[in-house]
C-alpha cells in the first residue's frame, strides 16, 4: 500500500515536472510581453510579470497589427468552411461509391501530404501570378482547403459510422444524391467536421511562408507575416513582438480549449485517417 | 462495410469529388509539375520564368557532388534520431502515467500537451533564444544551482544539436502523448483486468500487455516523427539562422531554403528537395516494411 | 446562370481596378530602419504631391530582401521604389530586374560626382549601367572602449598602427585586465578581410567572377583570427545574441570593429548606458573599407517610374533629406551625398563618443574607401568562408587547406 502511494507520488509529480516544461515557455511569453525591449535584453533577462504591457499594447495598436488579426481570422475563416465542404464532398463520394478511379484519388490524397510545402512555393507563385491572383486572399485560402488528410478522415468516418441502411431509405424515399450528403450524411458527421475544422484551423493559422510571398501589401498581412515585420535583424521592439505573439497564440489557445471536450474522438479519428 | 456499385448514380461520385480534384490540380498538381520543372533549369527566381534556362540534370549532378547538402542530410538524419526517440519515450511514459493517474482530468492534460504542438514557431523563437542564451539563459542559471554548467547552447557544435533536439521535442511530445493516450484509452478494460488476475502488475503489466496493443500507434505515430523529421526546418532555423558553427545545426531544408531564397539557386534547390522526397519516401516504405504489417495495405 | 453574372462582376471590378489606376499612390518597399528615412522624406513629398499618396511596405531585413526575389518577377505588385542593402545588391543587379537609371529619362551617371565613390561605384556595373543609388555609406570604423583600453596602458595610436600592434594591445588588455579584444575570431577575418581589399577588388571575387578565396588576403586572414582565437583575445560569441550585448554593456569585449551604421545601434539599444565611454578609430593599418550601406532602385516591372525616380532622387540628392536622416536619433545615417557629408554638423561632438566628432572621421574614410565591387554570389562565398574558418578554429585544419576547399565549393555552388 505504502509503495503505491509513493508510486502515485511519484507519477504525479512527474506529470507536474512534464507540464511546467510544456508551460514555461508560454510564462516567458506572458513576461517578456510586460517588457520593453531593454529590460528584455537586460542582465539578466525578466523572469516576472513587469510593469511595460500597457505601453507595449499602445504601441502594437499603432502598428497594423489588429487588421492583420483580422485578415487572418477572415483567411481562415475561409479556408476552414472550405477545406470542411471540399473534404466532406470528396470523402462522401469516396466511402458510398465504387467508381474507376477511386484508388487514384486515394493515392493522390496520400502524396498531398507527403510533399514538404517550402518545395512548391516559388512554382505557385508564379502561377499565381499567371492567375492573376497575386495580393489577393484566395491566393492563401484556396491550396490551404486542399487537405489530403482531411479527405481521409471524412471516408474514414462515413464508413464506419454511417449505417448503409440509412442511404437505401433516403433513396427509397426519393431523395438525389445531393440531398442525401447535405441532409443525412452531413449531419452525422458533426464530430469528424469539428475535428477536421480544428486541425484545419491551426494549420492555416500558423502558416506563414505562403502569406508572406503571395500576399505582398501591409494591408493583407496576416498576423504572422505582420509579427514577422516587426521584428527587425537588431534593434527591434522585442517587448511588443511578444505582446503581439501573445495574442496571435491566444485563438489556436481557445480553438484547443473548445476542442478539449472531444479529444478522444478528435484524436483517435485524426489517427484513423492517417493510417 | 464494404462500399458497393451504385450504377443508378454513374456521374454522382465524380460530381462530389469535382471540388477537391479541381483544388488538387489547381494548388498541387500544378507547383508540384512546376517543381519538376524548375529540377532541371537554373537562374534566380528574380529573373522571372524566361530568365531560367534548361540545364538537363546538371542540378542533379551539383546534388550529388555538393558536400553540404550531404552533410545538411546526415544532420537532418541525426536530429530526427535525437530528437525522435527521447521524443517517444518520454510520451510512452507520460501517456501512460495520464492514463492511470489522472483518469477524468485527462481531457486537460491532453490540452497541456498540445499547447506546443500549434503554437507557431515564430511566437517562440525569441523565448527560446533567451532561456538557452550561454551567461544569461534560465537554464544555465539553473545549472548552475546543482554545480554544472555552463553549457553552450547554440555554438557548440554538438550542444547545439541537442538544442535543437529539445525544442523539437517539447513541440512533438505532447502531441505524441496525447496520441499514445488515445490508443490506450481504446484498450479493452478486460485486458488490464486480466492482466491483474494473472498477477502481472506494474512494469511486467505494461512491458507484456500493454506496449504489444500499443505497437500499431507507436509504428504510425514514429513514421509521423520520420517524416516530420526529414522536413525539419523551424526548429533549426530558430535556433541557428545561420547553420551554427561548421554548419553543424543545418538540416536539409533550411540549407534548401537558404539555396533558393537567400543564393537565387532556385534549379539547385529544386533538385534537392526532389531528392530529399525521394529519400524520404524510401526510408518510410522501408521503416513501414521493417515495422508496420500491413500498413500500407490497409491504406488501399 | 453563373456566366450571367460573371460580367457585370467583371465590369465592376474592372471599374474599380481603373478608379485605383487614377488615383495614384506610390509604393516604397524598405526594411527596418530605412524605412525611418522614408519617413523623414515625406513631408517634402507631400507638399509637392499631395494627391499622391506614398505607401510604405516594411519588412525584416531578411524576409524583404528574399520577397523581393519572387516578387520582382511577378507582373504585379512589384513596388516602384525598393530599397537594398548592399550585401543583396550585387544578386538584384545581376538579375536584371532593376531598372538601369543611367539610360534616358533618368541619365544618374551624370549624377556619379555627387556621391561617395564607392558606393556609387557599387550600384554600377561595368557596362556603365547604372542599377540603384546609394542612400547612406557605411564605411569601416574601429569602435573602442576608451576607459578600458586607458586603464590597460594602451592608446589609440598603439590599437590601429598596424595589425600586429592590435594583436599586442589585445594581449596587454587580456593579460592587466582580463578581458576580450573582440567577441569572435570571425569578427578579426571580416575586419582583415574588408580592409585589406584593393580599389577594383571584390570582397570574395575579382571583376570577372573568379573566387578570391586563395589569395594572399584570405590566408593573412584566417591566420590573424587563428592567432586571437588561440591566444584567448576573443570572447567566442557570436554577434547579434544576448549576450553579445551583455558583454559589449558589462565591457567584457573592448572593441568592435564594423561600419559607421553600428553607432546607431550601439547608442540605441545595444550598450545604451556605455554612453561618453567608446571612442570611434580608422582601421588598423591606414586601411580603408566598404561596411554596408543603403541604396534605392526602380523594378523593371514598376508601375510608375517617372514618381519613383522623383523620389529616389528626393531622398538621395536632395541635401536636407540626407541630413535629415543624419540628425535622426534613431538612424544616424551616414550620406552618401558629397554635400551633404560637407554639412557643418559633420563637426559636431558626439556625447556618446565622449564628444569626439566621430563623424569627421567616417566621412574622411567615406571618401577614401576604394570601390570594391559586389558580386552576386557574396552571400555564398561568405557562407562557406565562414565554414571553412570554422574548421580552421575547431579542428586545426590547415588554413591552405581549408581555403583550397572553400574554393571548390564555391566553384561548385556558383558553377556556370
Amino acid at each position: 500500500m505504502r509503495r503505491a502511494r509513493a508510486g502515485q507520488l511519484l507519477a504525479l509529480l512527474w506529470l507536474a515536472a512534464a507540464a511546467l516544461l510544456m508551460l514555461l515557455p508560454f510564462w516567458n511569453l506572458l513576461v517578456f510581453s510586460s517588457h520593453s525591449s531593454a529590460e528584455i535584453f537586460g542582465l539578466p533577462p525578466p523572469a516576472d510579470i513587469g510593469a511595460q504591457f500597457p505601453a507595449n499594447l499602445q504601441a502594437l495598436s499603432a502598428t497594423p497589427f489588429w487588421q492583420a488579426m483580422f485578415n487572418s481570422a477572415y483567411v481562415v475563416l475561409m479556408s476552414t468552411l472550405l477545406c470542411l465542404a471540399v473534404s466532406s464532398m470528396a470523402g462522401f463520394a469516396l466511402a458510398v461509391y465504387r467508381f474507376r478511379g477511386q484508388s487514384v484519388v486515394l493515392a493522390l490524397a496520400v502524396l498531398g501530404m507527403l510533399l514538404p510545402p517550402f518545395m512548391t512555393v516559388v512554382p505557385y507563385f508564379f502561377w499565381i501570378n499567371q492567375l492573376g491572383w497575386l495580393d489577393q486572399y484566395r491566393a492563401v485560402y484556396m491550396p490551404a482547403a486542399v487537405s489530403g488528410m482531411g479527405v481521409l478522415l471524412m471516408r474514414q468516418y462515413i464508413c464506419s459510422a454511417i449505417p448503409r441502411c440509412l442511404l437505401e431509405i433516403g433513396r427509397l424515399d426519393g431523395c438525389s444524391e445531393w440531398r442525401l450528403y447535405l441532409q443525412i450524411v452531413l449531419p452525422l458527421c458533426k464530430p469528424a467536421l469539428a475535428t477536421l475544422g480544428v486541425v484545419s484551423f491551426i494549420a492555416a493559422w500558423n502558416s506563414f511562408l505562403l502569406p508572406l510571398v503571395v500576399l505582398p501589401s501591409p494591408e493583407h498581412y496576416t498576423v504572422h507575416v505582420a509579427l514577422r515585420a516587426m521584428q527587425s535583424a537588431a534593434g527591434g521592439e522585442w517587448g511588443v513582438v511578444m505582446t503581439g505573439a501573445m495574442f496571435a497564440v491566444l485563438p489556436t489557445l481557445a480553438v484547443l480549449i473548445i476542442a478539449a471536450r472531444h479529444w478522444r474522438s478528435i484524436l483517435s479519428m485524426t489517427a484513423d485517417a492517417e493510417n | 462495410m464494404t462500399p458497393r456499385r451504385l450504377s443508378p448514380h454513374g456521374v454522382a461520385p465524380y460530381l462530389f469529388l469535382a471540388p477537391f480534384l479541381l483544388l488538387f490540380i489547381l494548388f498541387v498538381a500544378v507547383p508540384f509539375a512546376g517543381s519538376l520543372w524548375l529540377a532541371f533549369r537554373h537562374g534566380d527566381a528574380a529573373t522571372g520564368l524566361a530568365g531560367l534556362d534548361y540545364v538537363g540534370w546538371h542540378n542533379f549532378r551539383f546534388a550529388g557532388s555538393d558536400p553540404l547538402f550531404w552533410h545538411s542530410l546526415g544532420n537532418t538524419l541525426m536530429l530526427t534520431v535525437m530528437a525522435g526517440v527521447p521524443q517517444h519515450l518520454l510520451a510512452l511514459g507520460l501517456s501512460w502515467a495520464i492514463y492511470t493517474r489522472l483518469g477524468r482530468a485527462s481531457g486537460w492534460a491532453g490540452f497541456v500537451c498540445m499547447l506546443p504542438y500549434v503554437t507557431s514557431a515564430i511566437a517562440i523563437a525569441l523565448v527560446f533564444m533567451t532561456l538557452l542564451s550561454t551567461e544569461y539563459g534560465l537554464i544555465n542559471r539553473w545549472l548552475a544551482l546543482v554545480g554544472l554548467g555552463p553549457v553552450d547552447w547554440l555554438h557548440d557544435e554538438l550542444w547545439v544539436k541537442v538544442s535543437i533536439a529539445a525544442l523539437v521535442c517539447w513541440r512533438y511530445a505532447g502531441w505524441n502523448t496525447v496520441l499514445y493516450l488515445t490508443a490506450l484509452q481504446a484498450l479493452p478494460a478486460s485486458l488490464l483486468d486480466a492482466a491483474a488476475i494473472d498477477g502481472a502488475t506494474g512494469w511486467r503489466r505494461y512491458w507484456y500487455v500493454v506496449l504489444p496493443q500499443l505497437r500499431p500507434m507507436i509504428v504510425l505515430a514514429s513514421t509521423l516523427t520520420l517524416i516530420g523529421g526529414c522536413q525539419l526546418f523551424d526548429e533549426s532555423f530558430i535556433l541557428a539562422p545561420d547553420g551554427g558553427t561548421s554548419q553543424s545545426a543545418l538540416t536539409t531544408s533550411a540549407y534548401l531554403y537558404r539555396l533558393a531564397f537567400v543564393n537565387g539557386d532556385l534549379g539547385g534547390a529544386t533538385a534537392m528537395a526532389w531528392l530529399l522526397l525521394v529519400s524520404t519516401v524510401t526510408l518510410i516504405v522501408a521503416y513501414q516494411l521493417l515495422w508496420g504489417r500491413g500498413l500500407w495495405r490497409r491504406m488501399a | 446562370m453563373k456566366r450571367c453574372l460573371q460580367a457585370p462582376i467583371a465590369a465592376c471590378a474592372l471599374a474599380l481596378l481603373s478608379s485605383a489606376a487614377l488615383a495614384q499612390n506610390l509604393t516604397v518597399a524598405v526594411f527596418p530602419k530605412l524605412d525611418e528615412a522614408v519617413k523623414l522624406a515625406l513631408p517634402v513629398w507631400q507638399q509637392r504631391h499631395p494627391d499622391i499618396p506614398v505607401r510604405l511596405v516594411t519588412l525584416g531585413y531578411a524576409d524583404h530582401h528574399n520577397r523581393l526575389a519572387t516578387q520582382l518577377a511577378g507582373s504585379t505588385g512589384a513596388p516602384d521604389v525598393v530599397g537594398i542593402e548592399s550585401t543583396y545588391l550585387g544578386r538584384f543587379k545581376a538579375a536584371g530586374v532593376l531598372e538601369n537609371l543611367a539610360m534616358t529619362p533618368y541619365h544618374a551617371n551624370r549624377l556619379e560626382a555627387q556621391f561617395v565613390h564607392y558606393a556609387y561605384t557599387q550600384a554600377t556595373a561595368r557596362n556603365g549601367a547604372v542599377y540603384a543609388l546609394p542612400a547612406d555609406v557605411g564605411p569601416g570604423t574601429l569602435f573602442y572602449r576608451k576607459d578600458l583600453f586607458d586603464k590597460a596602458g594602451i592608446n589609440e595610436a598603439d590599437l590601429t598602427g598596424s595589425w600586429a600592434s592590435l594583436l599586442d594591445a589585445g594581449r596587454k588588455l587580456k593579460a592587466r585586465s582580463g578581458l576580450y579584444l573582440l567577441a569572435n575570431a570571425h569578427d578579426m577575418k571580416n575586419l582583415y578581410l574588408r580592409a585589406a581589399a584593393e580599389e577594383g577588388e571584390g570582397l570574395y571575387f575579382d571583376q570577372a567572377g573568379r573566387p578570391l578565396v586563395e589569395s594572399p588576403r584570405f590566408v593573412r586572414a584566417f591566420e590573424l583570427a587563428r592567432t586571437v582565437r588561440r591566444e584567448g583575445l576573443d570572447a567566442k560569441i557570436s554577434p547579434w545574441t544576448n549576450e553579445w550585448a551583455a558583454m559589449l554593456r558589462s565591457g567584457k569585449i573592448a572593441a568592435v570593429g564594423s561600419g559607421s551604421w553600428f553607432a546607431g545601434q550601439l547608442s540605441s539599444w545595444v550598450a545604451p548606458d556605455t554612453a561618453g565611454k567608446w571612442r570611434a578609430a580608422q582601421l588598423p593599418a591606414h586601411r580603408f573599407a566598404a561596411w554596408g550601406g543603403s541604396f534605392y532602385a526602380i523594378p523593371k516591372r514598376a508601375a510608375n517610374k517617372a514618381l519613383a525616380w522623383e523620389f529616389i532622387q528626393l531622398l538621395t540628392t536632395d541635401p536636407k533629406t540626407q541630413l535629415a536622416t543624419m540628425r535622426a536619433p534613431a538612424l544616424q545615417a551616414l550620406p552618401a551625398l558629397v554635400t551633404a557629408l560637407r554639412d557643418p554638423y559633420v563637426d559636431t561632438p558626439m556625447p556618446f563618443f565622449g564628444g569626439q566628432p566621430a563623424r569627421q572621421l567616417w566621412r574622411h574614410a567615406a571618401l577614401a574607401t576604394p570601390a570594391s565591387p559586389l558580386d552576386r554570389n557574396d552571400p555564398v562565398a561568405e557562407e562557406l568562408v565562414n565554414a571553412a574558418l570554422d574548421a580552421v578554429l575547431f579542428k586545426d585544419k590547415d588554413i591552405r587547406a581549408a581555403l583550397r576547399d572553400a574554393r571548390t565549393q564555391i566553384e561548385q555552388r556558383i558553377r556556370r
